[in-house]
């Protein structure tokens, strides 16, 4: 370990800590004999797209797991959240965070609509009923977009509650929030619809991919009908043709990341519950803890850096570990509404979300996923327990 | 072999194939080079997000095409639909475009913020020309979309002087002409840039895919950037981009079937010499022969219901699919009659579209079908012109 001082860090010279690079996301691979055999399968089988077989049969898997009516598979989350406004016919504005994945506020602008940026909870880094509620004197608003950003699932009853009251719709982006719950019921089963990414870095693994999951039958044939002709069951009106197709290789990768799913979550909660032990008692930073007695996928470990308290900002922090192979990300800096185009577009709001600037500036991910073991977590803890010890003297040699 | 009308398949009889036969050509590559591409990714630990294979995949293309760049995407619509938006003149709003085309072009121009204004094609090639092109030229015009017909290439050298003589971008739809050559150049080089699909129906199979080749340096690099959520390094957003990135999955088996591909196009080539030696002997029935002089991918079989084919097209495709066979009408509806939810635009003379829309049937074709299966499918093509008198009547009373 660096008990030579801090001249030791690799940001200073010293030799890194991991010789790897370890990454945040999940990126989580099934056993390559799982793998092999379900592409000799697929292969044997000759149907390689266009809603086969695989895709039928994770969809009503993924409807069991979620206990919805309709999944509709999609290409990946982004495509899926385009569609899924296109399903809901929304027109105007749509009430979204810009403290959240660029995918978010981006399907709005390709599907025709506006975002009307919202400030997050601190505490929760979620939309709030509260904060919300003065948006919707706007009379364009069509929808409220929540994200249940690292699986903190949003206050859905009183969201929809708000919206119903309005006679609007609220849909979910729930990339991060597979296998997570509020009250016990699982992420897939509020508002009009809910979105799920399932991206390499996200818990459930189909290399690029996404769903839809929705309680409402027209919904789900809109959906069906705006992916592809394949695999609608009856030809309702959409407003456009789109191509969310999601493709056997997707499928049967989806097929094993299920088998997987209970042993990726079990290691997962290890790791995480071990970095909250070993940095739990740092001052200057603080864990995002899933409420307790709901399930959660642990997918990301989320620290808010108070650099008066720590010692160091954020960056700086990121910049040593980064040096050291640990290659922490600052998911998400700066919020959506200070990137392009929204920047330029929406000057008047770019001053009106304290909240999230505060966090883009704070929040930090560290590594997470199957190709970081527990002794990494504790190298990892150890060496920021180092900095925090020496965070004085490295501020000097830190820009 | 069928011996009364009773034993089409259409009327109770057996169908003359036990398993489909489509018009796609569902390339299978080796198992085992896919699975040697699909290590990388386990050696990797990288699924997607601009990974080895897609790289290798994109370098492959390259080479291939002639062409400086090659961006992949999760598919030929995306692929469409970002080529069309960054090619377009920015302060223009219409994309010309044949109406006798892919049934999706019209919706795809419209997410990408652009109006289609539909122009009539080439009676003899169904492929657009610089005089088809010309008609739907205005002040709007924002883009030319030069798209290749399903057996041989739209009229690329009119198409790029009349785009040079207005000075509008030139994208061309090279979907269903890929590895073809013009004056011994491969397609992918022409215009501003061209665009390729993966689908496992087209020539080359990535499960789903698209890919576009250029020789723009800077076109290439807003490609590459919309198709990430216009990240440009990390953490930082220049433009409105989306997630259109080709994954690993797809890029080693899109590799896999780059590795066999002249062999590939051997087979393709075979199967259509077959359906020409098969249909020989029935001249109501004209297969769209390809160049004879250059490269040709033969993927496609096309032939004209002549005027004294005596089945309509409806009930000659009836009868097919009974049989097994998904043969299929060629781009019918055409998109100035399908796209009447959209925004279009259609005031040019588009005689030959609605001639030519009637008239063309898509047979079986790629790695589904032998050459004996052809043999047999044109034995029942004889069949059904022999008894179509008793057919035609058959079907009446059926449907009376």
């Amino acid at each position: 370990m660096k008990d030579d001082g801090i001249e030791c860090l690799a940001f200073l010279g010293g030799k890194a800590q991991f010789s790897t690079p370890l990454h945040v996301g999940q990126m989580n691979l099934p056993k390559w004999e799982h793998f092999e055999n379900a592409f000799r399968d697929v292969f044997a089988r000759r149907y390689y797209t266009n809603h086969g077989p695989l895709a039928q049969e994770l969809e009503d898997r993924l409807a069991e797991f979620f206990g919805v009516r309709h999944v509709v598979t999609m290409t990946n989350g982004t495509i899926a959240l385009m569609l899924a406004a296109k399903a809901l016919n929304l027109t105007g504005k749509v009430i979204v965070p810009a403290f959240t994945f660029a995918a978010t506020v981006q399907s709005l602008t390709w599907a025709g609509v506006e975002p009307l940026f919202c400030d997050v909870d601190p505490q929760t880094h979620v939309l709030t009923p509260e904060l919300v509620a003065p948006l919707l004197d706007d009379p364009d608003v069509s929808a409220i977009l929540p994200v249940h950003l690292w699986g903190n699932l949003c206050n859905a009853e009183a969201l929809e509650e708000l919206a119903q009251r309005k006679g609007i719709s609220v849909y979910y982006d729930a990339a991060h929030a597979f296998g997570c719950t509020r009250k016990g019921e699982k992420a897939g089963c509020h508002g009009a619809l809910e979105v799920f990414s399932f991206h390499a870095t996200n818990v459930f693994n189909t290399a690029e991919g996404g769903c839809v999951c929705t309680n409402d039958d027209d919904i789900a044939e809109r959906l069906r009908n705006l992916r592809s002709s394949y695999g609608r069951r009856i030809s309702v009106d959409i407003p456009i043709n789109g191509n969310g197709r999601f493709s056997e290789a997707q499928a049967a990768m989806g097929l094993l990341s299920f088998d997987d799913y209970p042993a990726i979550i079990t290691a997962n909660k290890a790791r995480f519950e071990l970095y909250t032990e070993l940095l739990g008692n740092i001052p200057g930073i603080r864990i995002l803890q899933p409420v307790s007695g709901e399930k959660h996928n642990y997918q990301y470990v989320v620290l808010e850096i108070d650099s008066q308290v720590f010692g160091l900002t954020r960056d700086q922090l990121i910049r040593l570990l980064e040096a050291e192979n640990v290659l922490a990300r600052r998911y998400f800096a700066p919020g959506m509404h200070r990137c392009m185009p929204y920047k330029g577009s929406y000057p008047n709001v770019v001053d009106a979300l304290p909240t999230t600037d505060m966090l883009c500036e704070c929040v930090m991910q560290l590594s997470s996923g199957q190709a970081v073991s527990l002794q990494d977590v504790r190298v990892t803890c150890e060496l920021i327990n180092f900095i925090y010890d020496n965070a004085e003297s490295l501020r000097l040699r830190l820009p | 072999m069928k011996h009364s009308i009773n034993e089409l398949a259409l009327f109770g009889g057996q169908p003359a194939f036990d398993s489909l036969r489509p018009i796609s050509n569902l390339l299978r590559p080796d198992i085992e080079r896919f699975l040697e591409y699909a290590k990388t990714i386990y050696d990797a630990k990288q699924f997607t997000n601009n990974g080895v294979l897609v790289r290798q995949m994109e370098e492959r293309f390259s080479l291939l095409h002639g062409t400086r760049h090659c961006i992949a995407f999760c598919s030929g619509f995306m692929a469409l639909m970002m080529a069309m938006r960054s090619c377009a003149l920015p302060d223009k709003t219409e994309v010309v475009m044949p109406s006798l085309t892919y049934r999706r072009m019209a919706d795809i121009a419209a997410w990408a913020g652009l109006v289609p204004h539909f122009c009539d094609v080439d009676v003899v090639s169904l492929g657009m020309t610089a005089k088809t092109a010309a008609n739907a030229v205005n002040e709007k015009t924002a883009l030319i979309l030069g798209v290749h017909p399903i057996t041989n290439l739209c009229d690329i050298d009119g198409l790029e002087v009349l785009a040079q003589e207005h000075s509008i971008p030139l994208l061309f739809d090279a979907v269903e002409a890929a590895y073809a050559e013009h004056k011994g150049k491969m397609v992918g080089s022409f215009g501003k840039a061209e665009v390729f699909s993966l689908h496992a129906s087209k020539q080359l199979n990535a499960f789903e895919g698209g890919y576009v080749t250029t020789d723009d340096d800077s076109l290439a690099e807003e490609l590459r950037c919309v198709r990430g959520f216009g990240f440009a390094g990390k953490d930082n957003i220049v433009r409105l981009g989306l997630n259109a990135k080709l994954n690993e999955l797809h890029a080693a088996m899109a590799l896999a079937c780059i590795d066999i591909l002249p062999a590939h196009i051997s087979q393709n080539r075979a199967r259509h010499y077959a359906w020409q030696q098969t249909l020989a002997d029935l001249p109501s029935l004209t297969l769209l022969l390809y160049s004879d002089t250059e490269p040709r991918g033969y993927k496609n079989v096309l032939v004209r219901c002549e005027d004294s084919w005596p089945l309509s097209r409806e009930n000659t495709l009836h009868i097919l699919h009974a049989e097994n066979m998904l043969a299929r009408p060629y781009y019918n509806p055409p998109l100035h009659e399908s796209s009447s939810k959209l925004l279009t635009v259609c005031n040019t003379d588009l005689s030959a579209t609605e001639k030519l829309t009637t008239q063309y049937i898509l047979l079986p074709s790629g790695d589904f079908v032998s050459e004996k299966d052809i043999a047999v499918m044109g034995k029942l093509l004889i069949f059904m012109q022999q008894h179509a008198e008793e057919i035609n009547r058959r079907i009446k009373e059926d449907n009376s």
